[in-house]
C-alpha cells in the first residue's frame, strides 16, 4: 500500500526542512510517498473554532481526493494532522454535518465516505515500518546524543489515536533505539504557544521559555520535535527569549525525521538541515560536513 | 383458558396526570378498547393507581361481573402488584390480570400523539386477546430457610451479619481476605466525629468471631449459586491457611520465614513475610501462608527437593538451615550437589529473564559449607524400630537412597554390592575429578551410620541368589544392579585391540588399574559417559583426544558445562559424525573409517535422527578407541532361576508407581529398570521402593504414596510471573549467574583433583538472591521448625463447602481506582505521590511509619497538598461523584495540621459536606487554617525542571473563585481517587444473576424506594458494593437489608409465580430432549410411561424446555403458545 502524503503549507514554507528529511527517510526505507494531487489547505485549528462547516468541507476535501486515489493520508504538519483526524471523527458522529459536507463536495465531484485514516509519520514509522527496522536500517549510531523528544500538544491530543495522550514515548523509544540518551523532560506534550507568538507574545514567549528551559537544565544538545509550528517557535525567539528572561538558551531545534535521516547516513542537506536557525552543531552531525 | 363470548373484559385506561394523557389520547384509546371482543367496559381515569381508581376496578366486578381485567398504565414492575391485590378483592383471581404499559412505551418515547396513541391502541388490544385465553392459577408456597449468607466482611457485612444472628437465625459470613474488617480496618480517624476506626470496628469483629449463629469462612469465595429465593445452595472455596486453629499468634514463624513480599494491607509500602497476620487485631486470629502454585524446581525434581526453600534460606546467610532443609530430603547431598543433572536449573523461571539460577552449585555451597564448621546434624534416628530384614541388591545411588529411607522408617537394611566398594556407578562410573573419593565415602558412611550395612565383594548370582535371601529371613528385596554393560556398535573391527568401552574403561581407572591408552584417543558417543572417558584419557597421558559425535551440539545429551570443561582441556568433538568400520594393522587399531551425518526428521524422543550423507566415508588415524555409545542392564543372572520379567531392552518390568516386580516382595528400580538414567531418578526410585516395601511389610496397600516423583510441568512463558506480587519474567530486571571458579588448566591436565572449587559465602548469597521465590512461600520449612503448637502443615488442600440458605446478601465492597492511570499528577513517578489508602496508612498509628507524616526522605513536610475528585466526576475515568472524599480529604487536612507544622492546600471542584455533622466539621478544618482552593488539578510536576532538583513538587491548577492560574509547592501530595467497583464485580453479578448500572456498581430495585434489593428476589446488597458511600450510610443500607432478610425469615414461607412447565402426556412422544436441556434438572424421563416429567417443586420457568420440544408437548403456565400468539395477534392488529 502507498501513502499518500499531505505536505501542508508549512512544509512547503518555513519547514522546508520536514518535507526534505520526510521524503528521504520514507525512500530510504523502500515506503513510496505519493503526493496527494491538487490538495488544499488543512484549515488548521483556528478556522475550526470560528466556522466549523466550512472548515471540515476543507478538511473532507482533501480526505475525499485521498479516498479517491485509495490510501492513507500521511500528514506531518501536526496541525494537517490533527484536523483531519477530527474531521474523521465529527463526520462519523454527525450524519447531518457529513450530508452538508458532501453536498459541498458533489460541485466538485467528490464525495467522502470516511475510508481514509490519518496518519502522522512518527505512527507510521514506529507501527508500520517498526523501531527495529529501522534501527537495522541505521548507519550511524546516536550514541553520546543527549535528545529532549518533544511531541507538543496535537499529535496525541485529544485521541491519544497511536500513543498516550498524556505520556508519548513513540520517538522516545525510537531513538533509544538509535542509540540516543533522551534526557528527562517532563515537559514533552506542553503548549508552545502556537499562535500566540503573533497574537500574545508575552505568553507564548513565556510557555517556550520553559520548554527551552528544561531542555537545557537537563544537558540536551538539542530538542527534537514532529510540529512545524512548535519547531519555529522553539527556534526561531531563543535570543529573545534568553535577552527578555535572562537566561542562556542556544539549542538547535530538529524535526524528528531529521535526527532520523542522519542516524541513516543521509548528508546534511539531504537531512534538510541548512534551514534550521539555530544550526545543529558537531556533536550532531557527528563529523558529516 | 376458553374463548368463550361470555368472557367481560373490563379494561381501564391511566392518564398518569399529564405523563400519559399528554401524549396519548386517552379517550380515544378507551373508545376503541369498549369497542373490541369480550370488552364489557372500558374506563379511562387520572390515577389508576390511586385509591379511587383501584376502586373503580373493585366495583366493577362486582357489579357487572367482570371475569377478566386489563389496566393500560405504567410498567408492571410499579404495580402490577397494586393491581393484582385489587382484583383479588374482588375474588378474581390475579391472574386473570393483564397489564399494558403505555408509559414507558407509548407516552415517554413518542413525540407525535398519533402515533402514540396508535401504539397504546395496539398494546391495549394485545392484553384484551391475550386476557381471554388466561386461566386461574394459584400461586406456589415455599418455605423460606432461615440461614442467611452474606459475601464480604466490611462494615456493612459485619452490620448485618450480627444484626441477623441476634434474633438467633444462623449467618455464613463468607470473606475472601484472611481477616474480616475490610477498608475501614485500614484506617485511622473516621469523619466528622474523628473517633478511632479500630476502636469502633474490632469489637463488632470480635463479635462476629465470637457469636454461636454467625460461621465465619475467611479466605473463602463463592464458586457457585443454584436456587431461588428461600433456598439456595451455595458452593465455597474454603482456601486453605496452612495453619491450624491450634495457632497461638506468637509470631515466632515471622522470624524464620525468609520470604519478604509487599504487604497489601499496607498499600504495600512495606514488606511482610509469607507466613503472616493481616493486622493485630485480625478475626480470625490465626497466621496464615502465602503460597501459590509450588515452585518449578521443586515440582520438577525427582526427589522432590526444596531447592526454592534452601535457596531461600542462604539468600539470608542462614547456611545451618539450608543444610538441613537439603538433608530431609536428600540422602547424598554431596554428591547431587557435584553431579546432579538438575533438571531443577533446567526448569528454573529464571530462564525466562536471563539465566537459570545455579542451583546445584548453590547446594554444594551449602554442604561444603556445612563439612568445613561442623555443622552436621546427628545422624536421624528413627522413633520406632522395626525388626524386619531388608536386603538391597547394589549400592549405587539407587540402593543407598533406598537404605537411607528405610533406616528412617526405623529398618535395618543390608546392602549387597558386588564390587569391592560401594557407590556403583558413583564410583565406578564418575570420574575423580568430579566428584572425590572422599566426599563420596563421607556420604556413605551417613548412611551407615543410620543403620545400613554393606556388604562389598557379594554378586548376585554369584555369590548368592534370591531364594538364599528370602531363606536367611529377609521379608523384602530391592534390587537397584544398574547399567553397567556397554553397548557394542556392531560395525567391523570392533574387537581389535585397543578398542575399550567407556564404562570399562572408567570402573577400570576409578578401581586403581592403569590403563594404557594410547597417543591419539577417539570416543564415540555424546553423553557424560563419553566426556568423562575423554577427560580421564587426557588425564592418562593421551596427547590428543577427539568425540565424535553423529548428532550436533545441540542434540548432545552431556552436560553443558561438562563440555564446556573437556573443549577447555583441550579435547576436539567432531559433530554429525560416525565411524563405520574400526581399521586395524596386525590385529590393532589404526584408525576408523568414519561417515558424514546431516539431520533428518525427528526421532522418539524428539531429537532429529542423524541421516549418513552418501559418498561421505573418510578415515582418521587412532590408536585407541573408546566406545561410548550406551548401556544397559546385565540381567541374564536374574532370568534362570528367578523368572523375574525382562523387557526387550533388557531392563526389569516393574509396576512404575509401586516399584515391584513380578515376584512378590522384589522389588526393583534405577538403571536396572530405567536403563542409563541420571543419579537423581535412581535416588527418586530408591526412595519410593523404601515407601513402597514398607507398605508392603505393614500389610497396607501400595497406594498413596507419598514420596515425590518429578513433576511435568505446564507451559509458561517470559510473560508469567513468578508470583502475584512479581513483574512479569521479560520485565525482571537481568542478574547474571555467578561463575564457580576453578583449579588451572595445567593441574587439571595432570592430576585427578576435583576441578572446581564451590562459590564462596557472598557468591552463593549473590547467587541465592536472584531466586524470583516462585509461588512466595517456597516450604522452607523454618516456620514449622520454630512451630511450638505445631500448628502449621503445609500439606493442608483448599476445601469446597456446601451450604444451604434462604437469602443472601452482598456486601462485596470497592476498589480504587488506579492512579497511576493518571499519569498527570505523577504518582508512580515521584517519591512522595500518596493515594488516599497509602495516606490512611501512613497517619495510621499502626502503619507504615507509625502515625509519623515524614516523606520518603524522613523529613517532616513543609506543605502538602490533597487533590479531590482524582477520577471522579471524569469524564475520561468516571463520570460520578466518589461521596466519600472531601469528607476524609478534610479529616486528612486536620490530621496533618495536628501532626505537623504543614500548610495544607485541598484543590477541590465543589465541596460535598452533606451529611449530619460534615458541614460543621468543613467550617472546623477551615478555622484550623487550611487553605482551600477551588478548582481542578492540571498536573503535578517537579517545582524545578532539572532532575537535581528532585524533591520539591508543584501543583499547577486555575483557581476557578479568584479567576487566577496559581502554582502551588508542596512537599506531599495526597489523590483521593475514585472508588471503583471491584475488578471481579461482573463475575459476582453472574455468579448471583444480577444486573450493575452503567457505572458497574450493582443495580438496586429501585434506587430510592428499593435501594437494598435486587432484581432477583432473594438477593440483596448493601454498602459500597451498591455505589460509594461513607460508613454511616453503609450501615444503615446493611441495617436494611438485615430488617429485610428478617422478615421473610419471620414469615417463614414466601410466594412464588407459578409459571411451571408442564407436559403434555398425549403430545410427549419420549424423545428426552427437553431432559439435559433443563438448567434446573427438574425434568426426569419416567420409564415406565415412556415421556418425560416435570417434577414442578425444581422448575424456575426458564421456559427453554417449551422452546426445544419438538412436539410442543412442554408448555408454561401463564406463558402458553396460545396465549401468546394471541397477544401477537393483537398488537399486530389482527
Amino acid at each position: 500500500m502507498s501513502y499518500l502524503y499531505y505536505p501542508g503549507c508549512s512544509l512547503e514554507s518555513s519547514a522546508k526542512s520536514y518535507d526534505v528529511s520526510t521524503r528521504w527517510v520514507f525512500q530510504s526505507l523502500g515506503k513510496e510517498l505519493v503526493e496527494l494531487e491538487d490538495w488544499n489547505c488543512c484549515g488548521a485549528t483556528m478556522y475550526m473554532s470560528t466556522k466549523e462547516t466550512i472548515s471540515l468541507v476543507f478538511s473532507a476535501r482533501n480526505l475525499a481526493l485521498a479516498e479517491r486515489m485509495g490510501g492513507d493520508v500521511v500528514a506531518p504538519c501536526s496541525s494537517c494532522y490533527t484536523i483531519l483526524n477530527k474531521t474523521n471523527k465529527i463526520l462519523k458522529e454527525n450524519f447531518i454535518l457529513k450530508a452538508k459536507v458532501n453536498q459541498s463536495l458533489k460541485r466538485e465531484g467528490l464525495s467522502y465516505h470516511l475510508k481514509v485514516k490519518a496518519r502522522h509519520p512518527l505512527d507510521v514509522l514506529v507501527n508500520d515500518v517498526g523501531i527495529d527496522a529501522i534501527a537495522s536500517r541505521a548507519t550511524h549510531s546516536l550514541e553520546g546524543l543527549n535528545i529532549a523528544p518533544y511531541y507538543g500538544c496535537q499529535i496525541v491530543r485529544p485521541e491519544g489515536v497511536f500513543d498516550d495522550p498524556e505520556n508519548p514515548t513513540a520517538m522516545d523509544k525510537l531513538f533509544e533505539a538509535l542509540g540516543g540518551n533522551n534526557v528527562y523532560f517532563p515537559v514533552k506534550v506542553r503548549c508552545c504557544g502556537g499562535m500566540l507568538m503573533t497574537t500574545f507574545p508575552e505568553v507564548a514567549l513565556k510557555l517556550n521559555k520553559e520548554i527551552l528551559e528544561c531542555a537545557v537544565e537537563n544537558s540536551a544538545d538539542c530538542i527534537v520535535t514532529t510540529c512545524p509550528l512548535c519547531q519555529i517557535n522553539l527556534d526561531a525567539y531563543q535570543k529573545k527569549i534568553s535577552k527578555k528572561f535572562k537566561i542562556k538558551v542556544h539549542i538547535p531545534i530538529l524535526f524528528f525525521t531529521q535526527l532520523l535521516a542522519l542516524s541513516m547516513g543521509s548528508t546534511p542537506k539531504e537531512a534538510g538541515l541548512g534551514q534550521n536557525l539555530v544550526p545543529a552543531g558537531e556533536k550532531i552531525l557527528g563529523g558529516r560536513l | 383458558m376458553s374463548r368463550d363470548k361470555n368472557v367481560k373484559v373490563g379494561v381501564y385506561i391511566c392518564h398518569c396526570g399529564f405523563n400519559i394523557a399528554q401524549t396519548v389520547d386517552v379517550y380515544e384509546v378507551t373508545g376503541f378498547a369498549s369497542r373490541l371482543d369480550c370488552v364489557a367496559v372500558a374506563r379511562e381515569y387520572k390515577f389508576m393507581c390511586s385509591d379511587p381508581g383501584q376502586e373503580l376496578i373493585i366495583k366493577d366486578i362486582k357489579e357487572m361481573g367482570l371475569d377478566r381485567v386489563v389496566v393500560a398504565s405504567c410498567s408492571p414492575l410499579m404495580h402490577e402488584k397494586t393491581f393484582r391485590k385489587a382484583c383479588e378483592t374482588a375474588k378474581l383471581n390475579r391472574f386473570l390480570f393483564q397489564m399494558s404499559n403505555i408509559r414507558e412505551q407509548c407516552s415517554w418515547v413518542h413525540q407525535k400523539k398519533e402515533e402514540a396513541t396508535e401504539k397504546a391502541k395496539a398494546l391495549v388490544k394485545a392484553a384484551v386477546m391475550r386476557v381471554v385465553r388466561q386461566a386461574p392459577l394459584d400461586p406456589v408456597v415455599v418455605k423460606v430457610n432461615p440461614a442467611t449468607l452474606i459475601v464480604g466482611g466490611g462494615i456493612a457485612g459485619i452490620q448485618a451479619a450480627l444484626e441477623i444472628a441476634d434474633s438467633g437465625n444462623k449467618v455464613y459470613l463468607v470473606e475472601r481476605d484472611s481477616t474480616i474488617g475490610g477498608k475501614m480496618a485500614k484506617f485511622d480517624k473516621t469523619f466528622p466525629t474523628l473517633d478511632c476506626a479500630a476502636c469502633i470496628l474490632t469489637p463488632k469483629m470480635v463479635s462476629v468471631a465470637q457469636h454461636e449463629d454467625i460461621e465465619l469462612l475467611s479466605l473463602s469465595e463463592i464458586e457457585d449459586v443454584q436456587g431461588f429465593i428461600g433456598d439456595f445452595t451455595v458452593k465455597v472455596k474454603k482456601k486453605a491457611r496452612y495453619v491450624s486453629e491450634k495457632c497461638t499468634a506468637c509470631g515466632e514463624c515471622v522470624k524464620a520465614c525468609p520470604i519478604l513480599v509487599p504487604n497489601s494491607f499496607e498499600e504495600n509500602q512495606v514488606a511482610r513475610s509469607a507466613i503472616y497476620r493481616t493486622f493485630p487485631q485480625a478475626v480470625p486470629n490465626t497466621y496464615l501462608i502465602d503460597k501459590e502454585e509450588r515452585p518449578p524446581c521443586r515440582e520438577t525434581c525427582p526427589i522432590g527437593q526444596e531447592a526454592a526453600g534452601y535457596i531461600a534460606l542462604v539468600a539470608k546467610g542462614r547456611f545451618a538451615e539450608a543444610a538441613r532443609l537439603i538433608r530431609r530430603d536428600n540422602p547424598l547431598p554431596f554428591v547431587c550437589g557435584r553431579v546432579c543433572y538438575h533438571p531443577c536449573e533446567s526448569e528454573c523461571s529464571r530462564r525466562f529473564a536471563d539465566e537459570p539460577l545455579a542451583i546445584k552449585n548453590i547446594k554444594r555451597f551449602v554442604m561444603d559449607w556445612e563439612l568445613k564448621n561442623k555443622a552436621l546434624v546427628e545422624v536421624p534416628k528413627a522413633e520406632k524400630k522395626k525388626k524386619e530384614k531388608i536386603a538391597i541388591i547394589g549400592s549405587g545411588p539407587s540402593g543407598l537412597a533406598c537404605g537411607h529411607e528405610l533406616a528412617l522408617r526405623g529398618y535395618s537394611p543390608v546392602i549387597f554390592e558386588k564390587h569391592e566398594v560401594a557407590g556403583g556407578m558413583l564410583i565406578l562410573g564418575i570420574p575423580e575429578y568430579r566428584l572425590p573419593r572422599e566426599i563420596l565415602n563421607m556420604e556413605i558412611d551417613f548412611i551407615k551410620r543410620m543403620g545400613v550395612t554393606i556388604k562389598t565383594n557379594m554378586a548376585l548370582g554369584k555369590d548368592f541368589v534370591i531364594d538364599d535371601l528370602f531363606s536367611q529371613g529377609f521379608k523384602a528385596i530391592y534390587i537397584a544392579t544398574g547399567a553397567h554393560k556397554s553397548l557394542k556398535m556392531a560395525i567391523p573391527g570392533e574387537n581389535l585391540e585397543g578398542v575399550l568401552h567407556g564404562v570399562d574403561f572408567l570402573r577400570d581407572i576409578n578401581l586403581g588399574r592403569p590403563q594404557p591408552v594410547g597417543k591419539r584417543v577417539a570416543v564415540v558417543g555424546g553423553g557424560n559417559t563419553a566426556v568423562d572417558a575423554a577427560r580421564t584419557a587426557l588425564r592418562c597421558g593421551a596427547r590428543e583426544v577427539t568425540v565424535l559425535y553423529r548428532r550436533t551440539r545441540k542434540e548432545m545429551p552431556a552436560e553443558e558445562a561438562e563440555i564446556l570443561a573437556a573443549e577447555e582441556e583441550g579435547v576436539a568433538i567432531q559433530y554429525l559424525v560416525a565411524p563405520v568400520e574400526v581399521l586395524g594393522k596386525e590385529g590393532k587399531i589404526c584408525g576408523v573409517r568414519c561417515i558424514r551425518m546431516e539431520l533428518g526428521e525427528p526421532d522418539s524422543s524428539g531429537r532429529r535422527r542423524p541421516v549418513p550423507v552418501e559418498g561421505s566415508q573418510h578415515d582418521l588415524a587412532f590408536d585407541t578407541l573408546l566406545i561410548a555409545v550406551s548401556q544397559e542392564p546385565v540381567v541374564d543372572f536374574l532370568t534362570g532361576k528367578f523368572p523375574l520379567n525382562v523387557t526387550k531392552w533388557s531392563t526389569l518390568e516393574v509396576n512404575p508407581e509401586t516399584l515391584e516386580t513380578n515376584i512378590r516382595g522384589v522389588f526393583a528400580g534405577g538403571d536396572v529398570v530405567l536403563g542409563p538414567a541420571t543419579v537423581i531418578a535412581a535416588m527418586s526410585d530408591g526412595k519410593r521402593a523404601a515407601e513402597a516395601i514398607d507398605k508392603y511389610l505393614n500389610n497396607e496397600p501400595l497406594a498413596d504414596f507419598t514420596t515425590p516423583r518429578a513433576k511435568k510441568l505446564a507451559k509458561r512463558d517470559e510473560s508469567f510471573r513468578p508470583h502475584r506480587y512479581a513483574p512479569a519474567f521479560k520485565e525482571t530486571p537481568r542478574v547474571p549467574r555467578t561463575k564457580m571458579s576453578e583449579i588451572s588448566l595445567e593441574k587439571r591436565l595432570k592430576t585427578f583433583e576435583e576441578v572446581e572449587l564451590g562459590l564462596t559465602e557472598e557468591e552463593a548469597m549473590k547467587e541465592a538472591e536472584r531466586c524470583l521465590n516462585c509461588g512466595i512461600c517456597v516450604e522452607c520449612q523454618e516456620c514449622v521448625r520454630v512451630c511450638e503448637p505445631k500448628a502449621i502443615d503445609h500439606r493442608m488442600k483448599d476445601e469446597i463447602k456446601e451450604i444451604k440458605v434462604g437469602q443472601i446478601l452482598l456486601a462485596t465492597g470497592y476498589a480504587t481506582l488506579n492512579s497511576k492511570a493518571l499519569s498527570l499528577y505523577g504518582y508512580g513517578q515521584f517519591d512522595n505521590v500518596y493515594t488516599s489508602l497509602e495516606f490512611e496508612r501512613i497517619v495510621s498509628s499502626t502503619g507504615s511509619t507509625q502515625g509519623r507524616i515524614v516523606l520518603k526522605n524522613g523529613q517532616e513536610p513543609r506543605a502538602i497538598g490533597i487533590i479531590h475528585c482524582v477520577g471522579s466526576r471524569d469524564e475520561k475515568y468516571h463520570p460520578y461523584c466518589s461521596r466519600v472524599c472531601c469528607m476524609y480529604a478534610l479529616k486528612f487536612a486536620h490530621l496533618i495540621k495536628d501532626r505537623t507544622d504543614a500548610e495544607v492546600y485541598e484543590f477541590y471542584i465543589d465541596m460535598r459536606a452533606f451529611g449530619k455533622g460534615y458541614e460543621e466539621f468543613y467550617s472546623r478544618i477551615l478555622e484550623e487554617g487550611v487553605n482551600v482552593i477551588r478548582g481542578k488539578v492540571a498536573e503535578v510536576v517537579q517545582s524545578g525542571w532539572s532532575k537535581k532538583e528532585e524533591g520539591t513538587l508543584l501543583i499547577r491548577c486555575e483557581d476557578t473563585l479568584i479567576k487566577k492560574y496559581r502554582e502551588i509547592p508542596v512537599d506531599m501530595v495526597v489523590l483521593c481517587n475514585a472508588i471503583e467497583p471491584q475488578p471481579d464485580a461482573g463475575d459476582i453479578q453472574r455468579l448471583f444473576s444480577i444486573s450493575r448500572s452503567p457505572d458497574g456498581f450493582f443495580l438496586e430495585k429501585h434506587p430510592k424506594l428499593d435501594p437494598t434489593a435486587t432484581a432477583t428476589d432473594g438477593i440483596y446488597i448493601a454498602g459500597c458494593c451498591q455505589g460509594p458511600k461513607d460508613i454511616p450510610d453503609s450501615v444503615a443500607q446493611a441495617s436494611s437489608a438485615a430488617a429485610r432478610i428478617l422478615a421473610y425469615i419471620s414469615k417463614g414461607e414466601i410466594e412464588i409465580e407459578p409459571i411451571q412447565a408442564y407436559i403434555d402426556p398425549e403430545l410427549c412422544s419420549g424423545c428426552r430432549l427437553c431432559n439435559d436441556l433443563c438448567p434446573y434438572t427438574a425434568i426426569k424421563f419416567s420409564e415406565d410411561e415412556g415421556i418425560s416429567k416435570v417434577n414442578e417443586a425444581l422448575c424456575k420457568g426458564c421456559g427453554t424446555c417449551v422452546a426445544a420440544c419438538p412436539a410442543a408437548a412442554s408448555q408454561q403456565n401463564h406463558f402458553r403458545d396460545e396465549q401468546i400468539f394471541a397477544e401477537i395477534e393483537g398488537l399486530l392488529g389482527g
